[in-house]
């Protein structure tokens, strides 16, 4: 009894296992082929790996897309963190029914999609790059000002906050820390799990952000990794093997950025118990 | 403290690593002597903008053109936000839009895109570019790469089941059908394959009928009553009952299906041409036949077209030197014409150039067919038709209402059906 319940579960996470793996499989196989044996769905893999690297480097800029992405994701993640993370904390421990009123505000924003933001907050930029060209449209910067806080993450970090100790506060208070220092010294250093999973959420999406830099992006040497691979693929005959390559290129900073936080992750579970 | 300072300093570091070059303000400089290009496709627009490039910047060292490669949706994303939120910021002087969509610009947004008229006649180019490159009585499109289309065919298949490509030259779409049940009857091979969901076929028949989803203000859904139409999607579900179709869901299908040598035909634009060609063990296997008509509507010929594109000019600084550079390459240079078709493979649409050498060439792959002087012919017989404001709307709606259609439902309420959608959607 309790071994073939074993069994079917075995099979169904295999199965399981399986389907998730597979596009993984299907596209480092792929960008080792040509694009007549990906189309024609040749799953063993193939000898024109390097083939289609050198293709790759040598029609797009996908080093310097790579960057960019970096650059935009990084600073987004640094900065919606600090920004959203102390917002949450403010709202949360220096509570008071103005403040409640405002947050249920904020919540309220999250519900209208960007999607319906995206002209005016493009014309404000049109207008910012008039007076202060530097952030205006085309520069990595207008990708990075709209994210740098969303009310999600504020929401995540109000809510993590509840599970925060409030005594430790007393208590650095007591040893005549400021209350900014309480926010960097104690609060920080405690809630290690809920930055190492906010920092995961904002890098991805962050990283996968496609409409705004799309719409504010104009220039080839802003470009980013989505944008890169939307190119390649609106064409009569696209090269499929050219294009995996470049799609495990851009998956690769995401997967190295959730195995690194997951460790950081659990570790700061242990911290935060002791 | 230190933790705090720490994130500061890196803070201002990472602002100012973002923070790039600007473009510069808002002047009005029609002259100026940098204009920049947007248009998808690296091997086919972008390659044929490079060209042009080339060409011009030998006569006119001062100028600085950016090409900018962006996949279609995307230049239609970014466009419509542009010109939407009313800011000329980022656009660009220069766009290649689909002849399906380019209606919709130029209606919506007519001052945003320069009259051409001056620069070049819409009578020295294909008569069918007209439709979608004019608005109003002015021509504001330069008209580009040609869509036309013809029957690709597998000449050992058409042997096998007793045809040859002479047998296809003047065939309706009936007769089409009994070629493909032959070919299946004898090689077990599909005659053609087909996305359901992506309707080129119907809309290729129906403009060689010289009619369009859309009557001819561009703007009444022409569904109901639309003989043609009717004539089409009747062939349409003959193939799929005929059993003669292989079915496909997306692009890496399609081309698998005719490189894989899963398909007898594949009835087409020219642009195709290059990705049947990427599998150079068929060599010597193809031909191209003219394109079948409507057999019970008499004005159907032998020509007609799918997507194809065409440059605008923006009202935006630089629109000037803009127009000059469409003039004198796509507007008028027809060595430039010999280059793309030699080089990229693109036939266009500019009459002057379509003869020559490039055109006159015999090619191994088709058997030693001058294929391109076939298309090139056929570019000057695709009927002209108002592609209108709506064609992927009521593709949409059509796509739904076909696969009632091929399930058993009626043609005549399937037509009904469709316009009163569209009627209800489109006001």
């Amino acid at each position: 009894m309790n071994k073939s319940k074993t069994f079917f579960t075995y099979i169904f996470l295999s199965i399981a296992a399986f389907i998730s793996i597979f596009p993984f499989f299907w596209m480092l196989v792929s960008a080792t082929n040509l694009s007549v044996d990906v189309t024609q769905g040749r799953l063993l893999p193939g000898s024109h790996l390097i083939e289609n690297f050198q293709k790759l480097t040598s029609s797009v800029d996908i080093i310097g897309a790579l960057g960019n992405s970096a650059k935009i994701s990084i600073s987004t993640t640094i900065l919606a963190l600090l920004i959203a993370s102390l917002a949450g904390y403010g709202f949360e421990v220096y509570r008071s029914k103005a403040k409640d009123i405002v947050f249920n505000i904020l919540l309220l924003s999250m519900m209208i999609p960007f999607a319906a933001m995206m002209v005016p907050l493009y014309r404000m930029f049109g207008k910012i790059s008039n007076v202060v060209p530097v952030i205006g449209i085309d520069t990595l910067a207008s990708v990075v000002i709209p994210t740098v806080t969303t009310a999600f993450l504020i929401f995540f970090f109000r809510q993590s906050t509840k599970m925060f100790p409030k005594d430790l506060l007393e208590a650095g208070r007591m040893d005549g820390l400021t209350e900014l220092g309480l926010f960097f010294r104690v609060y920080m250093p405690t809630m290690k799990t809920s930055y190492a999973a906010a920092a995961i959420i904002t890098f991805m999406s962050s990283w996968n952000n496609y409409l705004w830099p799309l719409v504010v992006l104009q220039s080839p040497e802003n470009q980013t990794i989505p944008l890169l691979i939307s190119n390649m693929g609106s064409s009569y005959a696209p090269d499929f093997g050219m294009i995996m390559i470049a799609i495990v290129f851009s998956t690769l900073p995401t997967a190295i950025v959730f195995f690194v936080m997951q460790k950081h992750f659990v570790a700061g579970m242990v911290g935060s118990v002791k | 403290m230190k933790k705090m300072m720490f994130l500061l300093l890196a803070t201002v570091f990472m602002l100012s690593a973002c923070s790039g070059n600007a473009g510069s303000g808002a002047s009005s400089d029609p002259a100026k002597k940098e204009i920049t290009v947007w248009a998808w496709d690296a091997k086919f627009n972008i390659a044929a903008l490079n060209l042009a490039k080339e060409r011009y910047m030998a006569k006119h060292p001062d100028v600085t053109i950016n090409i900018i490669e962006n996949a279609q949706a995307d230049i239609v994303q970014k466009l419509n936000t542009g010109l939407n939120s009313g800011t000329t910021k980022g656009l660009p002087n220069i766009v290649l839009i689909e002849d399906y969509r380019s209606q919709n610009f130029l209606q919506a947004y007519p001052d945003s895109f320069r009259d051409m008229s001056d620069s070049i006649k819409s009578a020295d180019f294909a008569d069918y570019k007209a439709g979608p490159t004019n608005y109003n009585g002015k021509q504001y499109g330069v008209p580009f790469d040609s869509g036309v289309t013809g029957m690709y065919v597998r000449t050992d298949y058409l042997k096998e089941a007793g045809y040859t490509p002479e047998d296809m030259q003047d065939i309706d779409w009936d007769k089409f059908i009994e070629i493909g049940k032959a070919v299946k009857a004898k090689t077990g091979k599909d005659m053609l394959t087909q996305d359901p969901n992506d309707l080129g076929l119907i809309r290729a028949m129906i403009q060689s009928a010289g009619t369009w989803y859309l009557k001819e203000d561009g703007k009444t859904p022409n569904i109901a009553g639309n003989a043609a139409l009717k004539e089409a999607m009747e062939d349409y579900k003959a193939m799929f009952d005929a059993n003669i179709v292989k079915t496909n869901s997306d692009w890496s299908q399609f081309l698998a299906a005719f490189n894989s040598g899963a398909v007898a035909s594949v009835p087409t634009g020219n642009w195709i041409t290059p990705s049947v060609k990427a599998e150079a063990s068929q060599s010597g296997k193809w031909a191209v036949v003219p394109f079948p008509t409507l057999k019970n509507t008499p004005n159907s010929v032998h020509a007609s077209n799918i997507g194809g594109s065409s440059w605008y000019v923006m009202n935006v600084d630089g629109q000037d030197t803009a127009a000059d550079f469409m003039k004198e390459t796509f507007g008028s240079d027809k060595e430039l014409y010999q280059d793309m078709l030699n080089k990229i493979g693109i036939i266009g649409t500019f009459k002057a150039a379509s003869t020559g050498s490039a055109y006159d060439k015999a090619d191994d792959f088709f058997g030693g067919q001058k294929i391109y002087a076939d298309f090139a012919k056929w570019t000057t017989e695709v009927p002209n038709v108002n592609y209108g404001l709506h064609t992927y709307a009521i593709e949409d709606i059509m796509a739904v209402e076909v696969q009632n259609y091929l399930a058993g439902k009626d043609i005549d309420s399937v037509l009904n059906d469709v316009q009163a959608q569209a009627e209800a959607q489109l006001k």
